[in-house]
């Protein structure tokens, strides 16, 4: 039997697309070796047996859906792609800390000809990681002390639990993710938290204490989540010289809402992505399943991006959305869209557009954002190829606005209340990527349509962000 | 707030007449207010009226909330919002309106005194009766306090306050206490009230000052208020000078404008007599 060259393929490289090339290089010294050799790369085998080797808590029952490809694998090159992909849909189960694949012939009595035995070596995660750390900002400092418990229950079940310890605040949060056996991004996540927000653009702060439940699940090209969440809402003014506006809406209140999200993303990168769109619908509607709060929210963005010349992308991004209350009861500040800052519309401080009382940003019912943006790499491509990629300029021309409706008036009153008194700014900055889930500016910003009771920030504005127009 | 800030407020307050759309905030008087709230609500707009000053009342269900320190009532004058009564006596001096400056020290010693005795007494009495008396906790206090939210932030919120509640009646080292104890002690506190007052129409002979007003608010209130039982109510019906003064604030403060102009919002229950 002359598969012995098979084994030196262990352990298999992590990039996929050097799959093939592997297979090729070992022909060459293997040949010379031994004169018996087969070449196996267009013959026809049959995976026998597929074995996970170190298994301890992990239920098998649930890994078999991952592997089940290998035992489709027609000949070598099929094997070992497939097994390749096996790998990296065992990795994303989160709870394998390595995963290593040997293809070997068979052995024993039932052992086929052209047989072939796949095993997968993995380490398991510990069943509990901790973290902790400290942290500083706001004017207040707090520690977090983070544990989690990959794989609580063998089927890949996570747990996590977070719980932040601050000099003003006290929050945490406990979550239960379970994905579905098989089907990784059909999974259901139950939350338990308790978060403190302080607002100084209005006066306000806010702990919420709630439960929510979320199912997700893919559906053609599109990601769904369906979700459920019952939110016990505490307001209060920040310092007694809030507006009487915030004041009265201090208190308890309760939200119960389902809200249902739709994600397509075919961008390349969240972050600086160079091409694709995306498009995020989210609609959200509270009062039905008790609580006091009834409303019906929403809410889209969309993105397009673009390669021009020279590396330099287009983007263009709008956001919109809109909250009607249901009943008599007004909305509640909590639930009202803000707009403004350096990661929406640039040139205006946070959230400082719009309805204001004394000084205090009472937020608007509906809201619309755009933005061009042309982004370019670095002038003169300085750490080219490293550490400079993380850096791009852009020039960016964003506008928005944001009002409340006036339910009497009718739509086409609101569009017209939309579309005058229009704010707008355009500037130039260099954007930071940090890893892929947020990027820093800082900007150079021009504000131009400003309404009396905005505040604005012109010349140099420094942002941080995860959502960006 | 720094103390210098405050001196500036109070500075700025001064400078800045009473204005005709004073507020003063309560929580919902029909389902929610319960006796002590009531007591100090009522105490805060007899003071008021006794000063002449006009005040609009307006009722809602989160006004503990809106407080700025968390206790009932609070004015809304100009652009300050002042809470309780003893800031709002300070508060309304300030801008000129006083009722004790006809007092000597000695004198206005004596009303701080009896004013903290109220206090001590009769308002700490209306809390352990609220709150730390299973029935009337079941029956009144927990239903009404929670009466604007939904389940289940009623049930959290109301065994919340209790909680709270009762813990501070354990500082102050009532949690100990049976009801008759707390009544003897209301007793007791009338009797003092009772003596002071003799046969004078206010405390301090001719003029009513912020401790007549501390003391109709209260008394007022006990006996205005159906409780599980009308013993609270009883031990201050058996001082006959206390009913007639509550009596005559009533009719000197009350019943004029309620006849007059019903915007002044005042429109208490039952009557005394």
């Amino acid at each position: 039997m002359g598969t012995v060259h098979a084994r030196s393929l262990d352990p298999l490289p992590m990039q996929g697309p050097e799959l093939g090339v592997h297979a090729d290089d070992i022909e060459t010294p293997d040949m010379e070796q031994e004169s018996k050799q087969e070449v196996l790369e267009n013959k026809d085998v049959i995976v026998q047996h597929v074995h996970i080797d170190g298994l301890g808590r992990t239920k098998e029952d649930c890994l078999t859906y991952e592997i089940a490809g290998v035992f489709r694998a027609k000949n070598l090159i099929d094997v070992m792609k497939r097994a390749h992909e096996a790998r990296q849909k065992l990795l994303r189960l989160g709870i394998f800390r390595q995963v290593e694949v040997v293809i070997d012939t068979s052995q024993g009595v039932d052992a086929l000809p052209n047989g072939l035995d796949v095993t997968f070596e993995v380490t398991e995660l510990r069943r509990m990681t901790g973290s902790y750390n400290t942290m500083v900002g706001n004017n207040e400092g707090s520690m977090v002390l983070g544990l989690k418990l990959p794989n609580v229950f063998g089927r890949a079940e996570k747990l996590t639990f977070q719980f932040s310890y601050g000099t003003k605040e006290t929050s945490y949060g406990l979550s239960f993710f379970k994905p579905q056996p098989g089907h990784f991004e059909r999974n259901f996540a139950v939350n338990f938290y308790k978060v403190t927000g302080q607002f100084p653009w209005s006066s306000l702060r806010e702990t919420d204490r709630g439960v929510s439940t979320e199912f997700s699940f893919p559906l053609w090209k599109t990601n769904h989540t369906l979700k459920w969440e019952g939110v016990w809402r505490e307001l209060g003014c920040l310092a007694r010289t809030a507006s009487f506006a915030v004041r009265e809406e201090s208190g308890h209140s309760l939200k119960s809402s389902l809200s249902h999200a739709m994600v397509i993303d075919t961008r390349n990168s969240t972050i600086l992505p160079r091409r694709g769109a995306l498009l995020k619908i989210n609609q959200e509607l509270a009062g039905y399943t008790g609580g006091d709060a009834s409303f019906l929210k929403e809410d889209f963005e969309l993105q397009f991006n673009k390669r021009l010349f020279w590396d330099s992308v287009l983007s263009a991004s709008l956001w919109g959305g809109c909250l009607l209350p249901i009943g008599d009861k007004p909305t509640c500040i909590a639930d009202r869209f803000y707009l403004g800052g350096p990661t929406s519309v640039r040139g205006f401080s946070m959230y400082s557009i719009g309805p204001q009382s004394e000084g205090d940003y009472l937020g608007g019912e509906v809201y619309w954002a755009g933005a061009v943006h042309l982004y370019t790499p670095l002038p003169f491509r300085p750490g080219k190829g490293g550490f400079g990629d993380l850096f791009r300029t852009h020039f960016f021309l964003n506008a928005g606005n944001l009002c409340n409706l006036n339910y009497g008036d009718g739509p086409r009153a609101h569009l017209s209340k939309l579309a005058e008194c229009i704010r707008w700014s355009y500037g130039a900055g260099i954007v930071l990527r940090l890893g892929n889930i947020a990027r820093l500016e800082l900007n150079y910003c021009i504000p131009m349509g400003v309404q009396s009771g905005d505040r604005i920030c012109d010349g140099v504005q420094f942002g941080a962000g995860i959502r960006f127009l | 707030m720094s103390l210098a800030a405050e001196a500036f407020v109070s500075q700025i307050a001064a400078a800045e007449p009473w204005p005709e759309n004073a507020t003063l905030y309560q929580p919902l008087r029909e389902d929610q207010i319960l006796l002590s709230d009531c007591a100090s609500s009522l105490a805060v707009q007899a003071y008021l009226r006794m000063c002449n000053l006009p005040v609009h009342v307006s009722c809602r269900s989160n006004a503990e909330y809106m407080s700025p320190s968390g206790k009932v009532p609070f004015v809304h004058v100009g652009n300050q919002v002042v809470s309780e009564l003893g800031p709002i006596v300070q508060f309304t001096k300030a801008k000129g309106h006083s009722l004790s400056d006809g007092l000597d020290d000695v004198q206005r010693a004596e009303m701080k005194a009896y004013m903290e005795l109220v206090n001590n007494m009769l308002l700490t009495a209306e809390l352990y009766i609220q709150w730390c008396d299973d029935t009337t906790a079941t029956e009144i206090s927990r239903p009404r306090y929670s009466s604007p939210y939904s389940w289940p932030l009623n049930q959290i919120l109301a065994y919340q306050k209790q909680w709270e509640v009762r813990r501070k009646m354990n500082a102050i080292g009532w949690a100990g206490k049976s009801l008759e104890q707390v009544y003897e002690d209301v007793s007791q506190c009338c009797q003092a009230l009772s003596q002071r007052l003799g046969t004078q129409p206010y405390f301090f002979n001719k003029q009513p000052t912020e401790l007549d007003a501390l003391v109709f608010g209260h008394l007022f209130t006990i006996l205005t208020t159906r409780l599980t039982s009308d013993e609270l109510g009883e031990k201050i019906k058996s001082y006959s000078n206390l009913l007639a003064f509550c009596r005559r604030i009533e009719q000197s403060y009350f019943e004029d404008s309620q006849a007059g102009s019903s915007s002044r919002g005042y429109s208490k229950g039952p009557s005394l007599f």
